[in-house]
């Protein structure tokens, strides 16, 4: 656990005064709020910091221990004492917890360093902490499932919170997608309508096709003769393999489209994108001593 | 689990904190929707998370409701762009 210097967290000086504290404060949390940083977990994780440092160098009892202990916290007997002391508290002291409540926020998110010192949980957001205390908190939770998984339509019971939800994920689903159900998540305050359980699928694509949507891309290798003189080559969809009929002549990167042998089409059942194959034609390496005086031989012709 | 679908915008400023005026210059600004039933103002569950969010802009960094209106604007062209790029990115690793 390492010490955290909340005054270099916030950019102030040691003697700095509440003022000067809440000003630095101020103008950091805009930079970082989450709210106005949308998805960017390096936001939120220094909104976290400094937070946490507001917390502590805005309470004076709070800043007194800091500035007492410094660096020297972990060996600090008094300090022990004063853990010990409060422990034995109990639960009077029982923080609510974290009540910045937005979209995707968690439990209280303060640092072992915090929580060893000061216990659990703190007000919330910083000295003017306005709770949003009405509308229930929204969950996030993230499911990961492969490709393969959501090739067709799922039935899945997932535990959130202690509560079952049974849940039908469709076929087609996208990595990064995230669907709503409605009214799992936080219990609403006084009242107060719950909160949404969102859920991000992750989905793990371990076949060789690429997916673009409902399409599925795949590059084939073609025998050099086979693709001079045409033939059949056997292929390998995502469900099986199909026969393939090359034409005489085909050109290294020809792209070919299997339509329908896509993924399926997200809520469209039965409707599924195209497999487009893209055919690379091989070279042979080692030629047996019959091959390479064939070879000479067309070379001969000039068709080489 | 039957749930009502509207709050009204007396509750949720007793709530939260905010005087009316401050959710009723959010729906003058287009942010959101307030609907009235017997001259009373009411708001749709749907629309909570977006108002609430406007609420801790207000109260934690003291935005006024035009700097919130000039946000709410920037924020959803930045999530705009952020799902375009998301879109793009799987394209581009589609095709490579």
């Amino acid at each position: 656990m390492d010490f955290i210097d909340y005054y270099s967290v916030l950019g102030v000086d040691k003697k700095a005064s509440t003022d000067q504290i809440k000003k630095a404060y101020r103008k950091l949390a805009r930079k970082y709020h989450p709210d106005l940083n949308p998805n960017d977990q390096e936001a939120e994780k220094n909104f976290k910091r400094v937070n946490e440092a507001n917390e502590v160098l805005s309470d004076p009892e709070k800043r007194k221990k800091y500035d007492e202990y410094g660096k020297d916290w972990q060996h600090a007997e008094e300090f022990e004492k004063a853990k010990r002391s409060r422990a034995q508290q109990g639960h009077a002291r029982d923080y609510s917890g974290y009540t910045y409540s937005r979209s995707g926020g968690s439990a209280q998110d303060f640092s072992d360093f915090f929580e060893s010192m000061f216990g659990g949980g703190g007000s919330g957001f910083g000295a003017s902490g306005q709770r949003v205390r009405f509308r229930g908190q929204d969950y996030n939770a993230q499911l990961q499932l492969s490709l393969m998984d959501v090739y067709t339509t799922q039935k899945q019971t997932l535990t959130v919170n202690g509560k079952n939800i049974r849940l039908t994920i469709p076929a087609g689903i996208e990595d990064g997608q995230t669907i709503k159900i409605k009214g799992h998540g936080g219990a609403g305050i006084e009242g107060g309508p719950a909160g949404d359980l969102y859920i991000t699928f992750s989905i793990v694509n371990n076949t060789a096709f690429k997916r673009d949507g409902a399409n599925l891309y795949k590059t084939v290798e073609i025998p050099l003769v086979k693709a001079v003189l045409g033939g059949e080559i056997q292929v390998d969809t995502l469900t099986g393999k199909v026969k393939l009929k090359v034409a005489p002549g085909t050109d290294n990167g020809t792209k070919v489209k299997l339509k329908g042998k896509g993924f399926p089409k997200y809520k469209k059942e039965g409707q599924f994108g195209d497999l487009y194959l893209t055919y690379t034609v091989k070279i042979p390496k080692k030629l047996t001593p019959e091959q390479q005086s064939l070879f000479e031989s067309l070379e001969k012709t000039n068709l080489l | 689990m039957k749930q009502e679908n509207y709050i009204s915008v007396k509750t949720f400023c007793e709530r939260h904190g905010v005087g009316e005026s401050f959710v009723y210059a959010m729906y003058e600004y287009e942010i959101l929707q307030v609907e009235y039933q017997e001259e009373k103002g009411r708001l749709h569950v749907e629309d909570l998370p977006l108002l609430e969010k406007m609420v801790r802009l207000h109260n934690e960094l003291d935005i006024n409701p035009e700097g919130i209106q000039a946000i709410h604007h920037l924020l959803t062209q930045v999530e705009n762009l952020q799902q375009e790029v998301a879109s793009l990115k799987k394209k581009l690793d589609a095709l490579e």
